[in-house]
């Protein structure tokens, strides 16, 4: 059983990474550009510059600042509210990074490494927030323990 | 008293037990209650955001938008694996040439691209027996020479029919101010123009007026009005098409190769 304190250090590493790539394409892509594939090929630019980078006129790149920012705060507040807040941020993050990189591979017909690492850290931020929440949720919710102090 | 003591004292401990374990399966209950809202929540969120994604996208009409570019898969499939120089599409060696005489405002070009040149490229041009070749003749307006050069510039690194390809599937509204460095820029990357700074530099150069100006004369003076209009060139002559049917052009083709 991992410790709850080296799980919570984990997501907070993971977050910062997953926060470091998300910002980085968000500020390439910001003015119409695109982050720099480092094995080249030009999958970056037809990933940024397809209809599906934008969700209602927000880069998706910022809705993933947001999912590691609630990743960091949930790894970061104490007891079930982290717990489970932690969970259902990497569960949506999770899944939302799996229909994007099916788009990526069935409909853009390019991969964008950036894009491709942030979803491997958001599938490890669940796989980090699952397992605190199975080994340490619902702790505290269950009443304290009263020590009856006329036990006749 | 010794004996009460310790029954009061076994009575307290099987009482703790008890508390102890009635709070681990409340424990156990309520963390199964909040994973299964949890998961619920994210299975709700995540379908509302794949939602506003599909939608989001079909609602810019016309090509405006940089990030909206459409038919980039498809482009690359359809052009996947086919040589292009410059404005020639296809086996440089092939002995019949199929001119399109185009611009990239122009909506039936755009459909013919669409619906007729598929055709001809996955199989005449695609197995080298045909060379397909573009050739400006822009009539639209002003806002075609920026699209034309654009396109030409992307020739420069092998991508011209991408782009123009790209170009007609996010066509706007004939000269309503569409075609801004932003849009073209958008088309440029969604084709694979590795350089961009290097296609900008082109594109704004004067090296495409005589390509321009020679398309120009040569359809006027084969007696073409309007786009697209198609000529066919080979060992045995050329033949310029009154249409522009896949029929036609196969039936062309026949004649002069």
């Amino acid at each position: 059983m991992f410790a709850e304190r080296n799980l919570r250090i984990a997501a907070v590493l993971l977050a910062v990474a997953g926060l470091a790539v998300a910002t980085y394409i968000a500020i390439a892509e910001s003015g119409g550009g695109a982050p720099k594939c480092i094995a080249g090929g030009g999958g970056c630019e037809t990933v940024a510059n397809s209809k599906y980078s934008d969700l209602a006129g927000v880069n998706v790149a910022v809705l993933g600042i947001l999912g590691y920012v609630l990743l960091l705060a949930s790894a970061a507040i104490p007891g079930d509210y982290g717990r489970f807040g932690g969970f259902l941020t990497g569960l949506i993050g999770f899944g939302f990074s799996a229909y994007l990189t099916y788009l990526e591979l069935f409909v853009i017909d390019a991969i964008c490494q950036w894009c491709v690492a942030s979803a491997i850290l958001m599938a490890l931020s669940l796989a980090v927030a699952a397992t605190r929440a199975l080994a340490y949720g619902g702790r505290e919710l269950a009443p304290p323990q009263i020590q009856s102090s006329h036990g006749r | 008293m010794e004996g009460r003591r310790e029954e009061r004292e076994r009575l307290r401990a099987e009482r703790a037990a008890a508390e102890s374990q009635q709070a681990g399966a409340l424990a156990r209950k309520r963390r199964a209650q909040y994973l299964i809202i949890a998961g619920f929540a994210a299975v709700a969120a995540i379908v509302a955001l794949i939602v506003i994604s599909q939608s989001g996208g079909d609602d810019n009409g016309g090509g405006g938008s940089p990030s909206d570019v459409r038919g980039v898969a498809q482009v690359d499939s359809e052009l996947s694996g086919i040589p292009q120089n410059g404005q020639v599409l296809g086996d440089a060696n092939a002995p019949v040439t199929v001119a399109e005489f185009g611009d990239p405002q122009c909506p039936v070009c755009a459909a013919f691209s669409e619906q007729i040149a598929p055709e001809l490229i996955s199989s005449e041009v695609k197995s080298g027996s045909v060379k397909y070749e573009f050739r400006p003749y822009l009539i639209i307006g002003p806002e075609s020479k920026p699209a034309m050069e654009a396109a030409l510039a992307a020739g420069e690194q092998g991508r011209f029919w991408n782009y123009l390809q790209l170009f007609y599937r996010n066509q706007g509204e004939e000269n309503s101010g569409y075609v801004t460095d932003a849009f073209l820029t958008s088309i440029a990357s969604a084709a694979g123009v590795e350089d961009i700074d290097k296609w900008n530099q082109s594109r704004k150069s004067s090296n495409w007026e005589s390509v321009l100006t020679n398309g120009t004369n040569e359809a006027e003076s084969l007696g073409f009005n309007g786009t697209p209009s198609i000529l066919v060139e080979g060992p045995n002559g050329q033949k310029a098409l009154s249409g522009f049917q896949l029929s036609e052009i196969r039936s062309a083709i026949q004649q002069v190769g």
